[in-house]
């Protein structure tokens, strides 16, 4: 217990300093965790207590994707979510299997690292457009659309990864027995729901709280993922008050999944001895392959190389996702890379997404020099 | 006005957007982010950056009562109203602080609605609000009067009232 408490409050000193030098917190909670855990000073081991924190912290984390998972707004924007996505996951599924297995990973494994590997950090992406006043670049929509078609994709890796050696027949069956039990749930009690949330006391907040912690239980029970089962929590809550269960559910999240980071930076442990080149190798990967998709999508979407290199800059950090796949599936090798993968990608990341402009502009001036006439594509 | 054609558009993660194209191409973008501030784009005719400013809401109240027309001052405040439906009827609510001169005086003998034909509307006395004040109201120093009326009546009311 006391571990958690002090692993906390190194957290909230960390959080004031990252929001101070405005770099996402995320890479800090990880080196806090490897400095005091495992790793580093052993003032912090893993317990019963900081498990079951950092599972409450996963699984409000894929609540509140959920939530924000609109099926009516993917399918109204269809083509566009569809091409720049596809291209995101062919580019980045494809270069960090094939790095992970030349550099010695097992098949799975490379899946496991591969999966870490394509799925950028939602929120450093959006919280770096709104940070550096980026709204209105239409590539920003692009990249909004990205994180979302990335959501859905982690939908499907959590049902490929957590599926094992089940019978597959029976394992879809009870998935979508659920599935249709949540709909049901949240289309015929939608008045309920609603009448509940409107309330001013405390029940909206235990109810939503109950009704995460019930959707993971009884997901376990029937040995379906329970990851997957809060996200379609969320997503079939968010047909009846989105908006009344981020505010709900917002506390837990952030609370929570700060002892998610933290926790996973504390289980990283290197005594199995750590191989600096594979996990240099990884990293310099995880940034190249995102500007080969970036600015294959920023010619497909905008036809422009430049537009690719903006998508780049904001889609570089990897994070929540990549660790929750790492905590879920992977050996403490796995564990260790796509942690080293988090940290760089992140940290570069935010000095990428902050940088973007001047550095298109450096490119702009650089392409006149060489060639005046050049100008005349540099338009839309 | 009318051909203004307003695009609003709910972005997953980030909040709404309102965007529209002015008559001479300039673009001008707003978005409500959920992390509560509201951001303003503006993208002039021809360029490719915007420039943006970051509001909390009250800045944002504030830009928009500039935007309608209304006279903001250090610590008095006025909003227009404008009902389009109703042939252009436009409402003025001003807020004024009460002087020395008005203190301990009552609505009715000040002759408010007589003399201006504008009207008090609320007082705001110490962080409490008395909302429709009877015409026996006694004003106080520190009061801050919120006033309503045409443009004219309003302005009647700051000659002859505040300066008594």
């Amino acid at each position: 217990m006391e571990g958690i408490v002090l692993a906390l409050f190194v957290c909230l000193i960390l959080a004031l300093i990252a929001k101070y030098l405005s770099v996402p917190a995320i890479p800090l909670y990880i080196l806090a965790g490897v400095a005091l855990g495992n790793a580093g000073l052993g003032m912090v081991a893993s317990d019963e207590i900081s498990r079951f924190f950092s599972e409450m912290g996963l699984i409000f984390l894929l609540f509140f994707m959920g939530l924000g998972l609109k099926p009516e707004r993917i399918a109204a924007n269809r083509s566009a979510v569809l091409v720049s996505g596809i291209i995101d996951l062919n580019i980045n599924m494809i270069i960090g299997f094939i790095g992970a297995y030349l550099l010695g990973f097992s098949i799975t494994e490379s899946l496991i690292v591969a999966s870490a590997f394509y799925i950028s950090s939602t929120a450093m992406a959006i919280t770096s457009l709104i940070e550096n006043r980026k709204l209105m670049l239409r590539e920003a929509e692009t990249v909004i659309w990205l994180m979302v078609f990335e959501d859905l994709i982690l939908i499907i890796f959590l049902a490929i990864l957590s599926a094992g050696d089940q019978n597959l027949v029976l394992f879809l069956a009870k998935i979508l027995g659920v599935l249709a039990v949540l709909y049901a749930l949240a289309h015929y009690g939608k008045e309920f729901l609603i009448s509940i949330l409107d309330r001013d006391d405390e029940l909206p907040i235990i109810f939503t709280f109950a009704a995460v912690l019930t959707t993971a239980s009884v997901s376990i029970f029937l040995g379906v993922p329970a990851t997957m089962m809060v996200i379609a929590l969320g997503v079939a809550f968010a047909t009846t008050d989105p908006d009344a269960f981020e505010q709900h559910a917002r506390p837990f999240k952030d609370v929570f999944l700060v002892v998610f980071f933290v926790f996973f930076g504390v289980s990283i442990d290197f005594s199995g001895g750590v191989n600096w080149y594979m996990i240099t190798i990884i990293c310099l990967l995880a940034i190249v392959s995102k500007l080969i998709s970036g600015i294959l999508t920023g010619l497909y979407m905008h036809g422009s190389a430049l537009s690719g290199l903006e998508i780049w800059g904001n889609t570089i950090g990897r994070g929540e996702f990549s660790i929750a796949i790492a905590v879920l599936y992977g050996s403490p090798l796995v564990g260790t890379t796509i942690a080293a993968m988090v940290i760089v990608t992140s940290i570069i990341g935010s000095f990428t997404a902050k940088y973007s402009t001047s550095l298109k502009r450096g490119i702009l001036h650089l392409g006149r020099k060489k060639s005046p006439s050049h100008r005349l594509h540099t338009g839309r | 006005m009318s051909a203004m054609s307003l695009r609003s558009l709910n972005l997953p993660g980030v909040g709404t957007k309102y965007e529209f194209e002015t008559d001479k191409g300039d673009t001008v973008a707003i978005f409500f982010t959920k992390t509560g501030t509201i951001q303003m784009y503006t993208l002039q005719k021809g360029c490719k950056t915007p420039s943006a400013a970051e509001m909390t809401p009250v800045e944002a109240r504030r830009l928009g009562n500039i935007l309608t027309g209304a006279i903001i001052e250090a610590d008095q405040e006025s909003v227009e109203i404008a009902f389009s439906a109703l042939a252009d009827l436009r409402v003025t609510i001003h807020s004024f602080l009460i002087p020395k001169t008005v203190a301990g005086r009552t609505i009715e003998d000040l002759q408010i609605r007589a003399k201006t034909g504008a009207t008090v509307i609320a007082v705001c006395r110490q962080d409490r609000n008395i909302v429709n004040p009877p015409p026996s109201f006694v004003f106080e120093t520190g009061d801050a009067a919120l006033v309503i009326g045409e443009s004219d009546q309003i302005k009647m009311f700051e000659r002859e009232i505040m300066v008594d």
